[in-house]
């Protein structure tokens, strides 16, 4: 269970966060959807404690993540898996080396199954003989699902994916977001998905957070967000705009 | 409005600016202090926690690919001091001072300072840009988000390796500045470059040479610290990590000339 309570944060200047609070239930699916600049991303680095908050607090399972210090928070972190909107591969490093990180720094499994985890996890993404290239050899497809594979491969029970979809052809994103439920039915996880994908995200999340200007517009189920008459959730969520373009 | 509210408003704007700029000043001071802190907590034997294989391969890095360099700076360092020497050395006839005056300066100050310069601008320089790269595409925050501490993991290994092949290219550098110095003695001023190793091993002690190798020491502990600190501020994007880089470098070499004026004066 994750709790976010009153959550503000001003960023550059700018007040980023206001006041924003929601609950994740063991086991959900959220979809965190909204404009650009809304603050997204940062609420969710805000929940794994890499960025701290100006006020309000944030538990999970009724820890205060924002009162550990840094070896709890390394112990709490390893129950998170999180694919970042830029992919975030260390660029030193080939994808196999990426994708085998995680596990060589728990310190507790041997080479031998960290090969065979990297090998099953190369072929859950369809990528199977790519781990001998570098980041910067791959695609951005290819990145995201190497990302990906990274980010679940100590299968930890809560997954955040800050726009996996992000820049994709329809094809691509149409398999990260069939590896992103595959994740969900094998191993239960707690997750929250950013995307602008809503044709994606729709398929994959159970509820619905829409957060414009810093804050939550709406939050509620499939029925609920389809029904919803907020103008802003309408427009976001049936993708289209009444305002005119100068063009 | 009243004269007290012009005069506010006159001094608002200048009053304003130097502010930020202090409080600029003071967030690096403190975040140095921090990043020093930081790194001296992992050399406690309890403690000591960074990638030994890292290291070495940063030493091979930082250190074995920066040895052209050094030993073509050095060279002509070397002879350089000697023929700034030279002009008064024939002016006097005193040839068998040369060493002396060549190896006293480079050995104390020149030679640590200059390729202490070389090496801010090499591997500093490259480890801001590498590190603010890793900062602006959410790497650091990818390592932090698998439970990894971004300095025992970037910061230590870069830290232990700058200090140690600074001082080895120091050593290195000296030597050559040395040789270089002979030659040019001996080529240039027909100065017999025995005489002029006689006059070097005669009066240069082994203080000034310790004095400089403890500069050299001191200089890598800034220039890691300084180099480390600026790529882990970095953000902005690319234009940040060019801010970074420039700040650093800027940053090593004010650090540089300080530490070796303090050492200089404190050995008085």
């Amino acid at each position: 269970m994750i709790r976010v309570e009153n959550i503000s944060k001003r960023h550059e200047g700018r007040m980023v966060l206001k006041d924003v609070s929601m609950d994740i239930a063991e086991g959900a699916n959220i979809g965190l959807i909204g404009p650009g600049g809304g603050g997204k991303s940062l609420i969710l680095k805000i929940i794994c404690g890499l960025v701290t908050p100006d006020s309000g607090n944030v538990f999970i399972d009724d820890i205060d993540v924002h009162s550990l210090g840094p070896t709890e928070l390394a112990d709490l972190r390893f129950r998170i898996g999180m694919l970042f909107q830029n992919y975030a591969l260390f660029d030193f490093m080939n994808c196999a080396d990426n994708i085998a990180f995680p596990l060589r720094q728990e310190g507790t499994h041997s080479e031998e199954e960290i090969a065979e985890a990297v090998h099953q996890a190369l072929h859950d993404i369809s990528l199977p003989d790519i781990g001998h290239l570098y980041p910067n050899e791959l695609s951005g497809g290819m990145k995201k699902r190497v990302s990906f594979a990274r980010a679940v491969i100590r299968r930890p029970p809560i997954v955040f994916y800050d726009d996996p979809t992000a820049g994709l052809d329809p094809v691509t994103s149409s398999k990260i977001f069939i590896l992103l439920r595959k994740i969900q039915t094998e191993l239960g996880v707690t997750s929250v998905t950013i995307s602008h994908d809503i044709g994606g995200i729709k398929e994959i999340c159970d509820r619905f957070v829409l957060l414009d200007q810093g804050k939550i517009i709406f939050e509620g189920d499939r029925d609920e967000i389809e029904a919803s008459e907020i103008p802003i959730v309408k427009k976001f969520w049936h993708g289209f705009s009444d305002d005119e373009l100068n063009v | 409005m009243s004269p007290m509210h012009k005069i506010a408003r006159t001094f608002q704007r200048p009053l304003h600016l130097l502010g930020d700029w202090a409080m600029g000043w003071f967030h690096h001071i403190g975040g140095l202090g921090l990043l020093t802190w930081q790194v001296l907590v992992y050399l406690l034997p309890w403690k000591w926690n960074f990638d030994g294989p890292e290291t070495w391969r940063t030493m091979y890095r930082v250190g074995v690919k920066s040895f052209p360099i050094v030993v073509v700076t050095a060279v002509l360092v070397g002879a350089i001091m000697v023929i700034q020497s030279g002009l008064y050395i024939e002016q006097y006839g005193a040839h068998g001072l040369l060493g002396w005056g060549a190896g006293y300066a480079i050995l104390r100050s020149v030679g640590p300072i200059l390729i202490g310069l070389m090496f801010s601008g090499r591997v500093g320089a490259n480890n801001t840009a590498e590190l603010g790269t890793m900062k602006v595409t959410d790497q650091i925050d990818a390592l932090r988000a698998l439970s990894i501490d971004p300095v025992a993991y970037l910061v230590m290994p870069r830290f232990m390796a700058m200090i140690v092949m600074m001082f080895l290219l120091v050593v290195v550098g000296n030597a050559t500045a040395l040789i270089g110095g002979a030659l040019t003695s001996q080529f240039l001023l027909d100065v017999n470059m025995v005489l002029f190793f006689q006059s070097v091993v005669t009066y240069v002690l082994l203080e000034d040479l310790m004095h400089g190798l403890m500069k050299s020491v001191a200089f890598g502990f800034a220039i890691a610290i300084i180099s480390c600190y600026f790529g882990l501020q970095t953000s902005g994007g690319a234009v940040g990590v060019g801010r970074a880089v420039n700040a650093s470098v800027v940053g090593s070499a004010i650090a540089l000339f300080a530490i070796d004026y303090a050492i200089t004066y404190a050995a008085l």
